[in-house]
């Protein structure tokens, strides 16, 4: 097991270096400049070549890639170009908790829901439960979530003005994004459970389970779930990943505070430490997923060895 | 199995704790405040402010907030003119060179400081100091020794700005210019409080550090959420300031920012694009005066356009009223002249007035321009045509209904390019484009800055058009010191420029916004930022 978790932290290094060098070579690929156009005003020459010397970025590529991965290493990424009195590690210090709060609860909605409705449409299978369990999960896959959202502020904040229509202040902020956000992963996960909890129903075990006189109840989730759940797990690395670190279009749509934007305005205005700031976090969390994610594989089901040939 | 479920279990409680964890972040619920009978303006400043540091936000996301919360000099009124502020009164020498500023007896920073000439003098030095990196900082080169400064040819000391005493200032310019007085209430021109700042080199990024000298006070500022502004006790016209307190939130969405109106969570908010038709027609925005053009530039480098006719009949051929009324449709103004409306000459004349439509749509005229202009280059068919524009959907309609008009009116089919915003800046700037939309928002109060965009050389001059003569007009009227002689140069150029037609002008800009009948006072300058300072709501 170590010796997995050793070699598995080594592949993991070299595959951030391989994702900072592209990304680094991809954004200095992108014509235009963060400073030929500030806020749509044309700045003369000696303007740009002030900035540029503040930022570093009239050096030659090689010393900045040498200066990006020192800043790398140390975790300092610098000022923002777009907002010149934040650092990056600002930026994603007060991002980042505000994105992991709305995204931790939408996972956990998501999850539960999920699990709930995939368990009942199998048990209930091609039954009313079913049917209605799978179509709330159709419309859950094939509705945008920026589409539910601005439904939802028209309907419980303008109409029915239950809810704030957005901000980030406190419970009754929260309902309404986590409700857009969760719906979609919830229908996948539905489907997901639905599926492999049928398949797991029919084995042998359920039958000697059934045999041994259990409860309905106790069989369900006692013995099929955690053997259903293994697909699951399997998809909630990537979508926790990209959940907790922010969805952009939830986010400016509910204005939360959150890191989402940063993801999409730093390429938008070709602010270079925020665009390999963002990265490198989001990539970083990602493999720490995946990796969680395989251990929890061995965790939950022991048929599946780690660290044994061909691992 | 047991020992499996037991598993499931703990990483579900793991899971469980973690929420409990973040759900202990959650803020308290501020809209539950009780008003008390209290003034509080809602406002939505669309994004986190880039900078409150006065020589760096140069945007509207931070000055207009910035300029309630610090005061430079003179500070533009009602009337849209410098009047007085941190100063209570000025000299000015015979030649106009020379400025003496008197600084207020009681003229404070919110920290209880006094508020002294140094402050000045230190502020305007950072802004162009190279080491600042100012984006503004060319506002400052009208300042003796300025620019040299701001390019590493000069230094601090050479910069014409010095403290005489606590409260005396002198300001010594290059050339008299009448508009300094307007240009010093921008908030480049700001102070900055010497002492905190030497003492903290960050003061401008938190609440907690930050200092003003304004009509309100930075109370809290929640990065990228909100900010809370509460009327400043140590203002030396605090009677005047009649809101207690002004809510800054932060919506990025145009559409939430208007439903967060509708819901009173807001009292003023910008027009949504995909409402926009609707609620103009139903007249409920207000619609205001902003300084600047949009315009579409024919580089002279490149054919068909190095030719003055063939430039003129592509202008003539753009109906801009059509284009106005029926493609943006938010209430502009056409433009047949470059300088938008809102200055006035010493006789009391608005420039745009003066000058007139230097232009008109003339199809007609427009074709036969066309054909002397090709038969003086030996042509019969023009070479190809590609408009480029940076892409939005009101660019690319305009750009369409053009194309549509040169087809109809010169029979000429031209071709369409979009590109990214700041691919597009980098290359225009280069003059790589034939032809191509341009924008043009004034930095400050006074037609020269419309003007001075088109000397040979500016970064603004795309079309690459370098005209002796025009060089020489504004180089006059850059070192004339009486406003009717100024006054007369700048007719006389502009008039020039759209003799040539290097470009043609399509609308006046303008500012529009949804506000709540609640609300009275607030000051939206055509060139400048907004004003709280006479805001007033009622309950």
């Amino acid at each position: 097991m170590l010796r997995f978790i050793a070699r598995r932290f080594f592949a993991m290094i070299l595959t951030l270096w391989v994702i900072a060098t592209l990304t680094f070579l991809l954004m200095h690929a992108i014509p235009g400049s963060p400073f030929n156009n500030l806020n749509g005003k044309v700045l003369s020459d000696a303007a740009v070549r002030n900035l540029e010397t503040h930022y570093h970025i009239d050096k030659p590529l090689p010393i900045q890639y040498l200066i990006y991965l020192k800043s790398i290493a140390t975790f300092t990424y610098g000022p923002s170009i777009k907002q010149p009195s934040q650092t990056v590690n600002d930026l994603l210090g007060r991002g980042f908790p505000v994105s992991f709060e709305l995204g931790m609860w939408s996972l956990a909605v998501a999850v539960v829901s999920g699990v709930v409705l995939g368990i009942f449409a199998a048990l209930k299978h091609n039954g009313f439960i079913d049917y209605l369990a799978m179509t709330i999960a159709v419309l859950g896959i094939s509705i945008p979530n920026f589409v539910l959202a601005t439904l939802l502020i028209q309907e419980f904040a303008v109409n029915l003005r239950l809810l704030p229509a957005g901000t980030w202040q406190g419970f009754a902020y929260m309902i309404m994004p986590v409700v857009a956000l969760a719906t979609g992963p919830m229908a996948i996960i539905a489907r997901l459970i639905r599926s492999s909890m049928l398949e797991v129903l029919t084995q042998d075990y359920i039958r000697t389970a059934q045999a041994k006189g259990l409860s309905p109840f106790l069989i369900v989730t006692k013995h099929a779930l955690k053997n259903a759940l293994l697909p699951v797990v399997t998809v909630l690395g990537t979508l926790a990943a990209s959940i907790l670190t922010g969805t952009f279009v939830i986010e400016k749509i509910f204005a939360i505070p959150g890191m989402g934007k940063y993801f999409v305005d730093s390429i938008n205005s070709r602010d270079y430490p925020v665009i390999m700031g963002t990265t490198m976090f989001y990539s970083a969390l990602l493999i720490f997923m995946l990796f969680l994610v395989d251990i929890a594989y061995g965790w939950l089901d022991p048929r599946i060895k780690m660290g044994k040939e061909g691992d | 199995m047991k020992k499996l479920f037991s598993k499931v279990c703990l990483l579900g409680m793991t899971v469980l704790l973690v929420l409990a964890f973040s759900g202990c972040t959650a803020k308290p619920d501020s809209s539950s405040k009780k008003s008390d009978g209290k003034q509080v303006l809602k406002l939505n400043n669309g994004s986190e402010p880039t900078s409150f540091n006065p020589p760096i936000g140069f945007d509207a996301y931070s000055w207009n907030a910035l300029n309630n919360l610090m005061e430079g000099l003179t500070r533009l009124g009602k009337d849209n003119s410098p009047h007085p502020a941190a100063a209570s009164k000025w000299d000015v020498s015979p030649d106009g060179k020379t400025y003496t500023f008197h600084i207020r007896e009681n003229a404070k920073w919110d920290n209880g400081d006094d508020l002294t000439a140094g402050d000045f003098e230190y502020a305007w030095k950072q802004l162009l100091n190279p080491k600042t990196a100012s984006p503004a900082a060319f506002l400052g080169y009208l300042i003796k020794g300025g620019e040299a400064y701001n390019l590493n040819k000069g230094s601090a000391d050479d910069v014409q700005v010095k403290a005489e005493d606590d409260k005396t200032l002198k300001v010594t310019l290059n050339a008299p210019q009448s508009y300094f007085l307007n240009m010093i209430s921008n908030p480049a021109f700001f102070p900055v409080n010497k002492k905190v700042a030497e003492k903290d080199s960050k003061w401008y990024a938190n609440a907690k550090t930050f200092v003003g000298n304004g009509p309100f006070k930075l109370a809290s500022w929640k990065h990228d959420a909100n900010m809370v502004f509460k009327k400043s006790s140590t203002y030396w016209d605090k009677k005047t300031v009649k809101l207690d307190e002004v809510d800054w939130a932060m919506v990025n969405d145009t559409n939430t920012e208007y439903q967060m109106y509708k819901t009173g969570e807001l009292d003023v908010a910008s027009v949504p694009p995909d409402l926009s038709d609707q609620l103009f027609k139903e007249g409920k925005v207000k619609v205001g005066q902003q300084a600047g053009t949009y315009f579409f530039s024919m580089n002279v480098k490149m054919k068909p356009f190095d030719n003055a006719k063939i430039r003129r009949a592509f202008a003539l051929a753009v109906d801009n009223k059509k284009i106005v009324n029926y493609v943006v449709k938010q209430k502009n103004d056409p433009a047949y002249g470059f300088v938008s409306p809102g200055f006035k000459d010493p006789s009391g004349e608005d420039f745009r007035a003066h000058n007139g439509n230097l232009y008109k749509y003339d199809p007609k005229a427009a074709k036969k321009l066309l054909a002397e202009g090709m038969k003086e280059e030996g042509i019969t068919k023009l070479p190809p045509v590609t408009l480029t524009y940076n892409t939005t959907d009101i660019n690319k309609s305009i750009a369409e209904t053009v194309q549509e008009m040169y087809k109809q009116n010169l029979g000429v089919s031209i071709k369409l390019a979009n590109m990214e915003w700041n691919v597009y800046g980098v290359d225009q700037k280069r003059g790589k484009f034939q032809f191509s939309r341009g924008s043009f928002l004034a930095d400050y109060g006074d037609p020269i800055n419309f003007l001075e965009n088109f000397i040979t050389g500016m970064p603004m001059n795309s079309m690459q058009w370098s005209n002796k003569e025009y060089d020489r007009l504004l180089k006059e009227a850059k070192n004339e010191k009486d406003d009717t002689k100024r006054y007369a140069l700048m007719y006389q150029a502009e008039k020039l420029l759209m003799k040539e037609m290097p470009l043609f002008p399509v609308y006046f800009y303008n500012q529009s916004e949804l506000q709540s009948s609640k609300v009275k006072g607030i000051v939206r300058h055509p060139v400048g930022y907004m004003e709280l300072k006479w805001a007033t709501k009622s309950n």
